[in-house]
Parts: C-alpha cells; sequence; structure tokens
C-alpha cells in the first residue's frame, strides 16, 4: 500500500484549503474489484470530469477556456476573448496569470472574481479533451498512454494529488459550484478504477 | 512587509490581504494606477510584477513576489517609454482613465511578443476596457510603438 501525503505541500500555503488537500493514495488489493464495481467508479469519474469546474479548461484544440455551470448560464467561451495560445498559459497575448495571480494565501472567494491557487494557472494539454465529450470518449482518452502523459493509473492518482489547480475545482470560491464528491474520494475512484483494469463500457 | 516599487525599497504596514492596488495608492500615494471592478475584468489596475502584467487589485500583498513597476516607474517624462511615446503621438486618450492600465498592458505584452498580429493585439487588449470606446487609436499605437521597438 503506498500512501502519499501531501499536506506540507498546502498547509502553509493555503490554510482554507489544507483540511481538504491531504490525499491518500492506496489503492485496492490487486484483483479485489470486479468489472461491476470498476464501472460505477468510472461512472463517478466522468461525473467529476464533465463537471464544468474540470471540463471548463480540458478545451482539447481550443486555446479557449470556457465559463459553464450553474452560475454561468449558457456555456460560452471565457470572456475578454481570452486566448491561452499554443504555450497554454496565454504568453503570446495575456498570460492566465495577469488575472489568476499566484496566490499563497487561501484562494479568492470573490464571485466573479478570477479564481487563484497557489500555482501557475494554464489550460492542461491539448490531448486530455473533455469539453462536451462522452464517458466512453474521456475513459478512452484516460487509459491511453498516448492521450494521458504515459501515466499508469497510480500515476494518475499521484497526479491528482498534487495538482493544486486540479483541487480548485473542489474548493471553487465564489458562488461557483464545486466539483462533485471530494478530492480524496475521486483519488479513490481513480484507483478502484485502475485496479479494476480501467474499464470502459463499450469495452 | 517590504515591497520594491519603481526601484525603490519601501517598507509598508499592511494587511496581508490588502490587494496591491491600495498598496500602491493609499500607502505610497502612487496614483497613476487606477481603480476600475474590483474583479479583474477591466484593467485599470494594471501594473508590472518582474515585467508581466497583473491586475494589482487581484494581488493580495502577502503574495507580491518580484519588482513591482507602475505606471509612474515605466518611463520618465524627459525618457518615455516606446508605448507612452506613441501613446502621446496618436493621441489615444479621451477621458484617460483607463489608459495607465492599458499602457502597462502593452509594454508588458510587446516585450514577450515583439511582432504581434491583429488577432493577438485584440486577444491580448481585450481584458483592458475603455468607455470612451478608443479602441481604434489603441491598436494604431500598439502598432506604433512595435514598430519603435523594433527600430530601436
Amino acid at each position: 500500500m503506498r500512501i502519499l501525503l501531501i499536506a506540507g505541500l498546502l498547509a502553509a500555503a493555503a490554510p482554507l484549503m489544507a483540511a481538504e488537500d491531504q490525499v491518500v493514495i492506496s489503492p485496492p488489493a490487486e484483483g479485489s474489484v470486479n468489472l461491476e464495481t470498476g464501472l460505477a467508479a468510472w461512472d463517478r469519474i466522468y461525473e467529476v470530469a464533465s463537471h464544468p469546474r474540470c471540463s471548463n479548461c480540458h478545451v482539447g484544440d481550443s486555446d479557449q477556456p470556457m465559463w459553464s455551470g450553474p452560475s454561468y448560464g449558457a456555456p460560452r467561451p471565457h470572456g475578454m476573448n481570452i486566448r491561452a495560445g499554443d504555450s497554454r498559459i496565454g504568453a503570446e497575448t495575456i498570460p492566465c496569470r495577469t488575472c489568476h495571480v499566484t496566490n499563497e494565501t487561501g484562494g479568492n472567494d470573490m464571485p466573479h472574481g478570477a479564481p487563484q491557487v497557489a500555482d501557475a494557472w494554464q489550460l492542461p494539454p491539448v490531448e486530455a479533451d473533455w469539453f462536451g465529450r462522452t464517458s466512453d470518449e474521456i475513459c478512452a482518452q484516460l487509459r491511453d498512454p498516448e492521450r494521458n502523459d504515459g501515466r499508469t493509473f497510480m500515476e494518475l492518482a499521484d497526479h491528482l494529488g498534487h495538482d493544486v489547480i486540479l483541487h480548485w475545482a473542489w474548493n471553487p470560491g465564489g458562488t461557483r459550484e464545486a466539483a462533485p464528491y471530494s478530492l480524496q474520494e475521486h483519488v479513490d475512484d481513480l484507483l478502484i478504477w485502475g485496479v479494476a483494469g480501467m474499464p470502459c463500457h463499450f469495452d | 512587509m517590504k515591497l520594491r516599487v519603481n526601484g525603490k525599497d519601501h517598507h509598508v504596514d499592511v494587511e496581508d490581504d490588502m490587494p496591491l492596488l491600495w498598496v500602491l495608492r493609499d500607502e505610497l500615494g502612487l496614483m497613476g494606477t487606477k481603480y476600475g471592478c474590483g474583479i479583474a475584468q477591466c484593467g485599470a489596475c494594471t501594473v508590472h510584477m518582474d515585467g508581466i502584467a497583473v491586475r494589482s487589485c487581484q494581488l493580495a500583498a502577502a503574495d507580491v513576489d518580484g519588482d513591482i513597476t507602475t505606471i509612474e516607474g515605466l518611463g520618465t517624462p524627459e525618457s518615455l517609454h516606446a508605448v507612452q511615446e506613441a501613446w502621446v503621438e496618436t493621441q489615444v486618450a479621451q477621458c484617460g482613465y483607463c489608459q495607465s492600465g492599458q499602457i502597462m498592458q502593452v509594454a508588458s505584452f510587446l516585450d514577450m511578443n515583439p511582432e504581434p498580429t491583429d488577432d493577438q493585439i485584440d486577444a491580448a487588449m481585450s481584458g483592458n476596457l475603455c468607455r470612451c470606446g478608443a479602441y481604434p487609436r489603441i491598436r494604431a499605437a500598439i502598432r506604433s510603438a512595435a514598430g519603435k521597438m523594433a527600430a530601436a
């Protein structure tokens, strides 16, 4: 069993978020998860991946983040004609961090203000293309080493444990709806799905 | 806490979460940087942190991590920054309230992207609002400033 605590990473940096950011990576025993349980875990993972707090930035080929979700009305591209460019950090035009400043003191709870975390704001890689995608499409992407940066399910879980932009999805501040479940539950689901062999419904 | 602004060190006694904008205006008396919306939607408060444009209304004093430059420190009346020079020549400003934010955004943008396309200019500047609608002159001045910087 592998246990990873990242409390120290954020405990000093973001006291408001620290409690939620302790992630334990503890997969079920090999062979202990049947297909049905694995697919149920995948369905919960998809609920998270397709939630606006996650999918709004997973825009694939587009370099325009989206604004969607209960507090935004109809889905639309990020206001102010924001383009993240090939750099995915807006270096060609206006850096994401001009407004999404790196914030070491506890996030930005201001309604309508720019979300902030203790890291440089950016879009995910083009390969992680989730916005508007189906459960089957995202499932195929997430288990494909060509499109998941060569990660095993353990490495995916580890990535989730470390990336503070992802953690923001469960603590988005303002009037934004948080992603479903919790960061720990999401990591646990990823591990259950992984031990089940990363099944997809179309298999 | 200690801040370096326009090449000078300052010690200020403020709460950690005071926005840099208030530190600049109320503590240091640098009134060139303007308050517009307070939520990073207008660009009036743009300054540089280590040369990168940041919205000073969004940056808590304790999160300042680098040298700050405001409009007062970008150039001098005797030696204007190329962007300021282009702004004067193009007579961009109408009421002028948003202009220090516009100029700071452009200076940082051209530093990173010295030969921008028109689309890139529009994308870089769409976060800086101008209620007078000086956008055509802003675009013209950016092209002029890019030319000046390339020739320098």
